[in-house]
């Protein structure tokens, strides 16, 4: 009792508040979906998992986040370094519109992408076409869209390390004689590491789990089926409620494991540096 | 490695610029900048680094215009306010950052790192990251990384500012003592007139963003070129119009010089601080040792005539600070650098 911090006995009714919230919303859902799945047993759930329209769509999710997830990651530091460290005209305005993606709902994304990219009728789509490159109905149309709604995650994860770091540590790189490529390589990065990956961690479950966004553009045809439209897919048209299941619970897991994989890294980097936050 | 500066102005708003200065910082010498806050000090000391680009003038390091060289090819030595150590790294690799990047040999570098931690005394502590280090041990390691690189000048910004006063003390003996080990051209900033006199063979003033006056300590306690450099380098009072400091101030009997009478005596251990009111009500204040004090056998109330004592370092003030400036309440002089210097910025 003696141990026991100030006031901890009366933060159990909060604890208990939070914990009952979170079982609701999440645990209770979540396990009764992961109980679903595997109701008929481990063989139906990976027949399930295994037939080949699952396994394409999760072969389309795992290439849209290839190429999302990288660009994304680029395009997020490149921006942090500019919002953080430079005061330009504009500089509000590009703030401001980094948010735009996840402030709007994503079916508002998509459609403005249809609008803006469709083959037939659109502003650059006709033109695009004509050069033989498919920007909706494709899956660079489920590239862009993803692109667009996981934008700022990386941005805003890496903004407030960097303004937390300090440009100190650069200047005095530059003093010893570093060139800007290596200063951003060797004290910059490391410095915002935890941030980027974060950052990362994010932008990937928001792609790997876009709905919206993705449904617009995708056009509904087989080649064009992400996770997601395949689980919702066999929901609603096909009434094959174990496959919609098995297939949630395999995108849950990969979620699940890459935060546990982050989180398993950043307390053994704390324990190796005192000094990470 | 001489560093001089060729009418050199930087300006931001209303302080921390420079305007118009032209010095010349003399080879192997440790010189202080020093001056109030908002002065221009640092901006100064980054100007020479390369970290700050000037408005107008030339820059040039032993006889080199470095004014449009990045600072990453001036070889300079240069050591932040807070150090800034990185994190990420052990001692011994923030050390070794520099001579990775001129792609040194392997094992040069680590003998260049063993010596460079000798050298600061930090050997026992090469596996170490910065935040298991206190603040003077930080100061060192920067320190030891910015000689690794063998600049041609040293260049460090505030090294005291954040550290606790003992520590404060060790350490400026020990830059002392490296300074005159290692000879490496050395400037550095600081706001402490103590600090400065004590460890610099030459001062740098800067009042405003312009140099007061440059010589040695010495040249410029005893021969001051203003009444700001008289005030900013020591405690000082005003007697007749004249900005004097307060032990050059003779107590003697009132028939000779300037009326005045004691109104407080204050002993600050060994010293006698003789609080005073002239007829006009201007009030100032004479230091003197116990034995003096004693000699005179004066006490409150009693009336006595002042006098500058002969041969001593006086300006003309500009303005008398008034009775509140030059007094406290306790009888304790204010006379630190900094409200002087505002004072007079006024």
């Amino acid at each position: 009792m003696t141990a026991a911090p100030i006031g901890a006995r009366r933060m159990w009714p909060l604890r208990a508040a939070v914990l009952t919230y979170l079982a609701l919303l999440v645990g209770l859902p979540v396990g009764y979906l992961f109980y679903n799945a595997f109701s008929s047993g481990f063989g139906a759930f990976w027949r399930a998992v295994t037939q080949p329209a699952a396994v394409s769509a999760l072969w389309l999710s795992a290439k849209i986040a290839l190429v999302v997830v990288p660009v994304n990651t680029v395009v997020g530091i490149g921006a942090a370094l500019l919002l953080a460290r430079r005061r330009f005209v504009g500089r509000r305005f590009l703030d401001l519109t980094f948010d735009v993606p996840i402030a709007v709902s994503p079916i508002i994304i998509g459609l403005a992408l249809l609008l803006a990219y469709a083959p037939l009728g659109s502003w650059f789509g006709p033109w695009l076409a004509r050069h033989g490159i498919m920007a909706i109905f494709s899956p660079t149309g489920i590239a862009l869209a993803s692109m667009a709604v996981s934008l700022p995650y990386v941005l805003r994860s890496v903004v407030p390390v960097l303004v937390e770091v300090g440009e100190t540590q650069e200047a005095a790189a530059r003093t010893l004689g570093a060139g800007a490529w290596r200063r951003f390589f060797t004290i910059t990065l490391p410095a915002i590491r935890w941030g980027v990956l974060y950052g990362v961690t994010l932008t990937l479950a928001r792609t790997l789990g876009e709905f919206g966004a993705v449904l617009v553009v995708s056009g509904n045809q087989s080649k064009t089926q992400t996770m997601t439209l395949w689980i919702a897919n066999e929901w609603e048209q096909n009434y094959n409620e174990l496959s919609s299941f098995a297939g949630a619970v395999v995108l849950a897991s990969i979620s699940i494991v890459v935060l546990v994989v982050l989180s398993i890294l950043r307390s053994r980097e704390k324990r190796l540096h005192v000094d990470i936050a | 490695m001489s560093i001089s500066l060729d009418q050199v102005t930087k300006r931001f708003g209303v302080t921390f610029g420079v305007e118009d200065v032209t010095t010349e910082i003399p080879s192997g010498a440790l010189t202080a900048i020093l001056g109030p806050s908002g002065a221009g000090k640092s901006t100064l000391l980054r100007l020479i680094g390369g970290l700050v680009t000037p408005d107008a003038g030339r820059i040039s390091i032993d006889g080199e215009d470095v004014t449009d060289v990045d600072p990453r090819h001036r070889n300079i030595g240069f050591c932040f306010q807070n150090y800034a150590p990185f994190r990420h790294m052990t001692v011994a690799k923030n050390v070794a950052y520099g001579l990775k990047v001129r792609h040194r040999p392997r094992a040069e570098i680590a003998a260049r790192v063993t010596e460079m931690l000798e050298l600061v005394r930090l050997s026992d502590l090469a596996g170490r990251y910065p935040a298991q280090l206190s603040g003077g041990e930080l100061q060192r390691m920067a320190l030891a990384r910015a000689l690794a690189i063998e600049p041609r000048v040293l260049l460090l910004d505030e090294p005291f500012g954040a550290l606790d006063a003992q520590v404060r003390g060790e350490l400026r003996t020990w830059i002392k003592e490296l300074h005159d080990a290692v000879h490496v051209t050395t400037v550095l900033v600081t706001h402490d007139q103590n600090e400065a006199m004590e460890i610099a063979d030459n001062l740098l003033v800067l009042n405003e963003g312009r140099v007061a006056q440059v010589g040695t300590p010495t040249e410029l306690y005893d021969h001051p070129a203003s009444e700001f450099v008289l005030r900013f380098l020591g405690p000082s009072t005003t007697l007749d119009g004249q900005a004097v400091r307060p032990h050059d101030l003779e107590v003697v009997g009132p028939t000779e010089g300037t009326p005045a009478v004691v109104t407080e005596v204050a002993t600050l251990g060994f010293e006698i601080r003789v609080s005073l009111r002239l007829d006009d009500g201007q009030e100032l204040w004479a230091q003197m040792s116990r034995a003096q004090f004693q000699a005179l056998a004066i006490g409150v109330g009693d009336r006595v005539g002042l006098r500058r004592r002969p041969g001593a370092a006086a300006r003309p003030a500009q303005a008398a600070p008034d009775a509140a400036t030059t007094t406290s309440t306790d009888g304790a002089p204010v006379t630190t650098p900094d409200d002087q210097g505002r004072a007079l910025t006024r």
